[in-house]
């Protein structure tokens, strides 16, 4: 029955109004995505019109021209015939695109990683379409059609070779509209990217989709999950939305009486529970023994690792001295490890390895053993992160580079603490600044 | 619109060579090469904030003259790539076509940097009548080993394209690029050049200020000139006449206080509430770890402390410093040093 149906085909949104969006970007600044497909799809529309009937006239020319005054046909412009969506799985990109087509009355015409997709095939499956329109369409009023391109980062290998001339040519002569959309950057795809439009996608916030799990427990009648349960669940698929759709399905569908928690533990064992538990039983070792054969049966990557127990470090221990002593151990593993990366000298990954947990873990002295269940956190602090400056501070620090010659950094640790006090000691000051530099309400808000 | 520039430093921003303060000699100097018409490689050594880029681009604006625009180029050396730049890098590396040596069929690749943002510039021809092309590159010694890749760079294209290296730090260039170039040194403006200024501009703004305040400007702005003006505009908000009691009060406000609040949070023994606040300031200001470390220790020197606490916290963030260099991740390097002063400050 209705079982058999996955959720996530059963709640995939049929219009956009349903939907909670993804908020989006084009080449760094913000777009709202809904209007951005609406318009390009429209625009497509009045274009190609366009360029139709100044071929026909053409052809009509061309008929009775002699052949080297003969004109060429026009062709569409890449970017308005095509658009490129990017982000990480299950965020919503193919949802999208068929709430769209729902919306405007369209018809999907999709391929996926999973047809194969060598010339012949994309040939066969879209460019009839693309280029010519059904003997039925002059008979029936049929829908108009948008071509669905997904996972093109999946474009790979002996099968899909001559694929990416393959959806060049296509772009240049296609009849409908195309998105793609793709999980990550790819060196063979750079053809395609120098010539359409690409707009960057990112993960629901974890409120939306908290909202969005809510609504489909509710219709499905499930109680017995607490919004704890939810948002671990949340956390874990780190804004796969659909992941996060399978991981209910799999666990109400499961056997429903057994305890939620071990559930939700069962179903990534592999991966983020691994690290939870992890870390929990590494701050209750008492010998280094125990350490080093945590770390050793696991299969946890340790140059991630790491970064858990710094996190997660204040948690655990608590008087000064055990913290001072753990990070006095784990500063010299993060030493080690870097030199070991600069010098490639492996010879000391035994010190890092037995610094970084044992000598954590064994720096209990003052604080109390553990009692209760604590909540191991996230690494939040991403370091390898390059300095890089939001939407805001990047269009504000634009406006000053027109006039006065500044880098970004200084721009940042110098120039702008200094416009804020400034502007926070006379409300005066602020609006000459702002009225000066064209600031809008984002922008201003820096100097607040 | 206002056509009025309401922030003062980039009102009195200098327009050409004469209008900068003082160094009356290094202008000389500049003076000369530009009517000579011919210069080699430059390198500009000077404390940070004095006015080294400001006297590069000047200069490079008087000497190319009318083909300014089209032929010169400044670049940041320590303002990483974005991600576009860097996997644009990648993918225009190549496989060696040698067959035989080391590097034969080998993947080449040129430090990104120079990739992007040098080559394409220096390689272009010089557009126009201009003898040369001139590339200024900015606080240079960041690059660190990348530094290597302009040696080639400097010979191969060096007709074609003048560069003006400018750093702070002399220790941190490497011989060969020092050898290549031409060392210019920058000294800070003098006392009464930059008395000059500052009556100039006090007249222009209609502000009243005596000889001791601007005595006091001067050391309070360490004669960085940019510090200076912010410092004067801050001021002149709460009326015309600026007098000490003002000028202290702002340049208290104005320095950076957060960095002393994280050490004076620390000093109180909270690790889980410093290390919060410290993450916080590292992502507002996108310091690296070196500039938190040096940041915390001029803090330090301010403090009211007794000398064996002084040495011990200046023995505590030089070790995390040391550490810092090979470390991988700034946030344990910065999270032991607040940990070991929290531990520390129990025996105060």
């Amino acid at each position: 029955m209705s079982n058999k149906i996955p959720w996530v085909e059963k709640y995939r949104p049929q219009s956009l109004k349903e939907m909670a969006l993804s908020s989006a970007k084009v080449s760094g600044h913000r777009i709202k995505l809904d209007e951005e497909l609406t318009n390009f799809i429209k625009n497509f529309y009045i274009e190609i019109k366009k360029i139709n009937e100044e071929n026909r006239k053409i052809r009509a020319y061309n008929r009775t021209a002699i052949e080297k005054d003969q004109k060429e046909e026009l062709k569409i412009s890449p970017e308005k015939a095509a658009i490129l969506l990017e982000g990480p799985p299950g965020i919503g990109k193919t949802s999208i695109v068929y709430a769209l087509a729902n919306d405007l009355n369209m018809e999907v015409i999709e391929t996926n990683a999973s047809d194969t997709r060598t010339r012949k095939t994309i040939e066969r499956r879209l460019k009839e379409t693309t280029k010519t329109r059904g003997i039925m369409d002059f008979i029936t009023q049929s829908k108009d059609k948008l071509i669905l391109i997904d996972e093109i980062d999946g474009l790979y290998g002996v099968q899909d070779r001559g694929a990416v001339p393959t959806i060049l040519e296509l772009i240049e002569n296609t009849q409908f509209p195309i998105i793609m959309c793709s999980n990550e950057y790819k060196t063979s795809l750079q053809p395609i990217y120098n010539k359409i439009q690409r707009v960057e996608v990112h993960p629901l916030p974890e409120n939306e989709m908290l909202k969005i799990t809510e609504k489909i427990l509710e219709k499905e009648k499930i109680s017995n999950l607490t919004n704890e349960d939810l948002e671990l669940i949340i956390d874990k698929n780190n804004g796969d939305l659909r992941g996060v759709i399978n991981d209910l399905q799999g666990i109400s569908q499961g056997i429903m009486e057994k305890d939620n928690k071990e559930l939700i533990l069962s179903l990534h064992r592999d991966s983020i529970e691994e690290i939870f538990s992890l870390i929990r039983e590494l701050f209750q070792v008492t010998t280094l023994t125990e350490a080093r054969s945590l770390t050793d049966k696991s299969d946890v990557d340790y140059n991630f690792l790491y970064k858990w127990i710094n996190e997660n470090l204040p948690t655990f221990l608590k008087a000064n001295r055990d913290i001072a002593n753990a990070y006095e151990n784990l500063s010299l593993a993060d030493e080690i490890f870097g030199r070991i990366r600069k010098t490639q000298y492996w010879g000391l990954l035994p010190y890092f390895y037995d610094l970084f947990a044992g000598g954590v873990a064994l720096s209990r002295k003052e604080t109390p053993p553990i009692k209760g269940f604590r909540r191991v956190i996230f690494p939040r602090y991403s370091t390898g992160s390059y300095f890089s400056l939001t939407t805001a501070e990047k269009e504000f620090a634009e406006k000053i580079q027109k006039i006065y010659e500044i880098s970004p950094i200084e721009f940042l640790q110098d120039l702008l603490p200094f416009l804020k006090t400034l502007s926070t000691s006379s409300r005066k000051q602020l609006k000459i600044i702002s009225d000066w530099l064209e600031l809008d309400a984002k922008e201003k808000k820096l100097l607040k | 619109m206002n056509t009025e520039i309401p922030i003062w430093r980039i009102k009195y921003y200098p327009r050409s060579l004469n209008e900068f303060c003082g160094r009356d000699s290094i202008k000389e100097t500049l003076q000369q090469i530009i009517k000579q018409k011919n210069f080699p490689h430059l390198l500009f050594i000077g404390s940070e904030g004095i006015g080294k880029t400001t006297l590069a681009q000047l200069f490079a604006k008087e000497f190319l003259g009318n083909y300014y625009d089209t032929n010169f180029k400044l670049v940041y050396a320590n303002v990483p790539l974005s991600d576009d730049e860097r996997n644009q890098a990648k993918s225009e590396a190549y496989i060696s076509t040698s067959k035989i040596g080391s590097i034969a069929g080998k993947r080449i690749t040129t430090p990104a940097f120079i990739q992007i943002k040098v080559k394409p510039f220096v390689q272009l021809k010089v557009i126009g009548d201009a003898p040369f092309k001139i590339l200024i590159v900015k606080n240079f010694e960041s690059l660190g080993s990348d530094q290597q890749g302009f040696r080639r760079l400097m010979e191969i294209y060096g007709s074609n394209c003048r560069m003006i290296l400018i750093t702070t730090k002399i220790s941190n260039i490497i011989d060969p690029i020092i050898s290549r170039c031409q060392i210019i040194l920058i000294s800070r403006v003098k006392i009464d050049r930059f008395k000059d200024l500052i009556i100039e501009i006090a007249k222009n703004e209609s502000l009243v200020i005596d000889d001791t305040v601007i005595e006091a400007l001067y050391k309070v702005s360490e004669g960085k000139i940019s510090k200076a003006i912010d410092l004067l505009q801050l001021c002149s908000i709460s009326g015309k006449t600026i007098d000490m009691q003002k000028l202290y009060e702002h340049s208290q406000r104005f320095q950076n206080d957060l960095i002393k609040n994280l050490l004076l949070l620390t000093l109180q023994g909270d690790f889980p509430k410093s290390r919060e606040l410290a993450r916080k300031i590292i992502s507002n200001y996108k310091y690296d770890s070196h500039e938190v470390f040096t940041l915390l220790l001029k803090e330090l020197n301010k403090l009211p402390l007794n000398k064996f606490t002084r040495n011990k916290l200046i023995n505590l963030i030089a070790d995390s410093d040391f550490r810092a260099i090979d470390g991988r991740d700034i946030d344990i390097q910065i999270s032991a040093l607040l940990s070991k002063i929290c531990l520390f400050s129990e025996y105060l």
